[in-house]
C-alpha cells in the first residue's frame, strides 16, 4: 500500500469503517424489526385466543361440530384474521375454522404436554409450500381437568413481507450511502491534503533551482499551516546559505583565475621558441610566486570553510598577550625591511587573555602584515597594547593607502578588496581580514576600523581579559 | 600594427605584451580604465585588447565611451569564463571579439590576426605586392622563389606598408603603427628601416616597390 496516495488510503479507511458500521446497523435493525413483528403477532394471537375462550366459555364449550354453526353463533370469531382449532383432551381435532379446512396441522407433542400441565405454548411451524405459521395453543380446563385445547394461528406472510421489504431497502440504501460517503470522503481528503500538494509542487520547483518559491499558506495555525510555514522558513534559510555558497565559489574561482592566467600565459609564451636559460628562470620564479599565491588562497579557503562547519578546535588557555605582541613586533620588522618600513611599539601593558595562542598569533600577524603591506616605502607602523576596563585593546595603525569609508563594512567580507588594494603591488588573498574577524569573534571580542583614503588605517581589537592570572 | 593592452594585473599585461611584441606588433600597456580610454582616443591603434575587470572605470564603460567618441579600432575583450553576462555586455557595447581567462597565447595571437585582417587587407590574410608575398600567420615572406629573412621591426614595417599598398603613409603614421610610445619621432630610424627593406625586396628590380613621396612619407606601389 506504500505506493497508494494518502488520499486513496484515507478514503479507503473511511469507506471500510463506514461499511462495517452500516452492516452492523442493518443487522441490528433487521433483528429488532423481526423481533418487534414477532411480538406484535404473538400479542394479537394472545388477544384472539382470549376472545375465543371468553366467547366459547359463555357457551360452556358445547360440542360444536361444524365451524359454520360456530361462526353463526359467534360472528365475532369470523372477523378474526386468524384460524383456530379446538382439540379434544386427547389431542384430536374437534373443530377448526374454515380457512384451514382442508389442511392438517396436528398438535405438536411439546404443545400437548404443556397443555396437560396447564401452560400455553407459542410455536412457529412450517406449513406446506413454505408458508410460515405462528401458533398459540391454550389449554381450557374445568375443575382441574383438561377439557379442550384451543389453538389460534396466523400466517407470518405479512410480517415476512415487511421484513423482506426492509432487507431490500437496506440492500439498496447501504451501497448508495457508502458510495456517497466515499465520494464525500475523497473530496474532503483532497481538500485537507491540498496544502500538502502545494508543498510538493513548491519543493519540486525549488529543485529546479528557483529558490524564490514559497508556499502560499492559509492563515490557519493547524498542522498543515504549521508544516507549510516551517517549510517556508527552511527554504528561506537554504536560499540564504545557497546564495552565500554560490557567491563564495564564484569569488574563489575568480581569485584563482588570475594566477592561473599568469602561469598558463607565461609558460606558453616561454615554450613558443627556444630561449636563454635566464628567461626560463624568470618564468619559473614568477610561476612559483603565483603557485604560492594559489596555495595560500586554497589554505585560507579551507580554514574558513572548516571554521564555518565548526571543525576548528581551539585550546582556550590563559595567554600572556604582551609577550606574544613583542614576538609579532620582531617579525614585523623583518616584513618591512625591504621597503624600510619601521614598526614601532608605542605602549605595551602586561595583559592576560583567555584564548588559543596559535590563533591569536595569526590574528596579530595578519593585521601587522596588512599594515606593512599597504604602507608606502619609508613609512611607520604603530602597535599598542593597553588595558581598558575589563578588556585588552590592541591597536595596529598604519599611514598607508587607507580604505574609503564606504568600504569599511565590507573589508571583513571574504574576497572583498578595495580597488586601491587590487592596484597595490603586494597582493593579498582577500581572506586575511575575514579570518581575523572570525578569530576575534570566537574569542568573544570585537574588531573596529578607522580609516581614510591615503590617510592610513587603524584596526582596533578588543578582547576580554582572563580572570586567571599567570 | 600597433596594439593597446588595457589590463590592471601587471604580470598578465606583461606576458601579453611580450607575446605580441614577438609577433612584431608595437604594444602599449595601460593599467587602468580612464588612462586606456585616453590613449584609445589619442593614438590611432590597429587593435585594443581590453580587460573588463578594471579598477576605476570598468572595461564595458571604457568601450562604450570610446565607441561614442568615434573610435573605430577593433576591440578584443578579456573576461572570466563564468561571466556570460559580462561578455554579452561587452559585445553589445561594441567589442568585436572576446577571450576568456585563462586563455592560450596562440589563441590570443590568432584572434588578434583575424581582427587585424578584417579591418584591412585580403580576407585570406596573405598579402601580395608584385612577386612579394607575405603570410601573417607563418610570418614568411617570399620574393619569387626566394625566401626572405627580416628582423622583427623590418617585418612589422613591411607588413604595414603592404597592408596599405597604394596609400601614402606619413612618417608619423608609420611611427604610430609600427613603433610604440617610447619611439622618438625626431630621428631618421624610419628612413633607415625603409632602406633595409629596399635592399632586401628590390633586388633585380628597375623601380623600387617602396616609393618615396617627397615631403610626406612613403607608399608601397600597388601596381608592382
Amino acid at each position: 500500500m506504500t505506493n497508494t496516495s494518502i488520499r486513496v488510503r484515507l478514503t479507503l479507511w473511511y469507506g471500510s469503517a463506514l461499511a462495517l458500521i452500516l452492516l452492523l446497523f442493518a443487522v441490528a435493525l433487521y433483528l429488532v424489526m423481526s423481533r418487534a413483528l414477532r411480538e406484535q403477532v404473538d400479542a394479537s394471537l394472545d388477544e384472539a385466543a382470549a376472545v375465543a375462550i371468553r366467547t366459547l366459555g359463555e357457551h360452556r364449550f358445547g360440542p360444536f361440530l361444524i365451524f359454520e354453526d360456530l361462526s353463526q353463533e359467534f360472528p365475532e370469531l369470523a372477523l378474526l384474521d386468524k384460524f383456530f382449532q379446538i382439540f379434544g383432551p386427547a389431542g384430536q381435532v374437534t373443530i377448526q375454522s374454515s380457512n384451514i379446512q382442508s389442511r392438517e396441522i396436528p398438535l405438536s407433542q411439546t404443545a400437548f404436554r404443556a397443555s396437560l400441565e396447564g401452560k400455553s405454548t407459542f410455536e412457529s411451524a412450517q406449513f406446506a409450500k413454505g408458508v410460515s405459521l405462528r401458533l398459540l395453543s391454550v389449554p381450557i380446563r374445568q375443575d382441574e381437568q383438561l377439557v379442550n385445547i384451543l389453538r389460534v394461528g396466523t400466517s407470518l406472510r405479512p410480517s415476512d413481507r415487511m421484513l423482506r421489504r426492509l432487507l431490500v431497502g437496506l440492500y439498496i440504501a447501504s451501497p448508495v450511502a457508502l458510495l456517497v460517503s466515499l465520494m464525500g470522503g475523497w473530496f474532503l481528503a483532497g481538500r485537507a491534503l491540498r496544502p500538502v500538494h502545494a508543498i510538493t509542487q513548491a519543493a519540486r520547483r525549488i529543485t529546479a533551482g528557483d529558490w524564490s518559491q514559497r508556499i502560499l499558506t492559509p492563515q490557519s495555525n493547524d498542522e498543515i499551516g504549521q508544516l507549510a510555514s516551517t517549510f517556508n522558513d527552511m527554504i528561506g534559510r537554504l536560499e540564504v546559505s545557497f546564495k552565500q555558497i554560490r557567491q563564495f565559489s564564484a569569488d574563489a574561482s575568480h581569485e584563482l583565475r588570475t594566477p592561473l592566467t599568469i602561469t598558463k600565459g607565461e609558460t606558453e609564451l616561454a615554450l613558443r621558441r627556444p630561449r636563454q636559460a635566464e628567461d626560463y628562470r624568470v618564468v619559473l620564479e614568477s610561476n612559483l610566486e603565483e603557485i604560492d599565491r594559489m596555495s595560500r588562497i586554497v589554505d585560507e579557503l579551507l580554514f574558513l570553510s572548516r571554521a564555518d562547519l565548526g571543525e576548528i578546535k581551539l585550546k582556550m588557555l590563559p595567554v600572556q598577550l604582551d609577550d606574544l605582541f613583542r614576538e609579532i613586533h620582531q617579525q614585523a620588522a623583518v616584513l618591512g625591511k625591504d621597503r624600510s618600513i619601521q614598526t614601532v611599539m608605542t605602549k605595551v601593558e602586561p595583559v592576560v587573555v583567555e584564548g588559543d595562542d596559535l590563533r591569536l598569533r595569526e590574528l596579530l600577524l595578519n593585521l601587522v602584515d596588512n599594515a606593512v603591506k599597504y604602507s608606502q616605502t619609508g613609512q611607520t607602523v604603530e602597535l599598542a597594547l593597553v588595558v581598558v576596563g575589563s578588556q585588552a585593546k590592541i591597536i595596529v595603525q598604519d599611514y598607508g593607502i587607507g580604505i574609503a569609508s564606504e568600504s569599511h563594512d565590507r573589508v571583513f567580507d571574504r574576497f572583498y578588496r578595495t580597488d586601491e588594494a587590487r592596484a597595490h603591488a603586494a597582493k593579498g588573498t582577500g581572506l586575511g581580514l575575514a579570518i581575523c574577524k572570525w578569530i576575534v569573534e570566537v574569542h568573544h571580542g570585537s574588531i573596529e576600523l578607522q580609516s581614510t583614503v591615503q590617510g592610513g588605517s587603524c584596526f582596533t581589537v578588543f578582547l576580554p581579559l582572563s580572570s586567571v592570572k599567570v | 600594427m600597433r596594439i593597446l593592452v588595457v589590463e590592471d594585473e601587471p604580470k598578465v599585461a606583461s606576458f601579453i605584451r611580450r607575446a605580441l611584441e614577438e609577433e612584431s606588433y608595437a604594444v602599449d600597456v595601460c593599467a587602468d580604465g580612464a588612462g586606456g580610454l585616453d590613449w584609445a582616443q589619442t593614438v590611432n591603434y590597429d587593435l585594443i585588447v581590453l580587460d573588463l575587470m578594471l579598477p576605476g572605470l570598468p572595461g564595458v564603460e571604457v568601450l562604450k565611451r570610446a565607441r561614442a567618441a568615434g573610435v573605430k579600432t577593433p576591440v578584443m575583450i578579456l573576461t572570466a569564463r563564468s561571466e556570460v553576462d559580462q561578455r554579452v555586455k561587452g559585445l553589445d557595447a561594441g567589442a568585436d571579439d572576446y577571450l576568456t581567462k585563462p586563455f592560450a597565447i596562440e589563441e590570443l595571437l590568432a584572434r588578434a590576426r583575424a581582427l587585424l585582417r578584417r579591418s584591412g587587407g585580403a580576407p585570406s590574410g596573405i598579402l601580395q605586392v608584385d612577386d612579394v608575398v607575405l603570410n601573417p600567420v607563418t610570418r614568411e615572406v617570399t620574393c619569387g622563389e626566394q625566401r626572405l629573412e627580416f628582423t622583427t621591426k623590418e617585418y612589422a614595417l613591411l607588413e604595414y606598408l603592404m597592408r596599405n599598398a597604394g596609400r601614402v603613409l606619413t612618417r608619423s603614421m608609420i611611427a604610430e603603427h609600427v613603433w610604440d610610445l617610447d619611439f622618438d619621432t625626431f630621428t631618421n630610424v624610419i628612413d633607415v628601416y625603409i632602406s633595409y627593406l629596399r635592399n632586401k625586396i628590390d633586388k633585380g628590380r628597375e623601380r623600387s616597390l617602396i616609393q618615396t613621396i617627397r615631403g610626406s612619407g612613403y607608399m608601397m606601389r600597388s601596381d608592382g
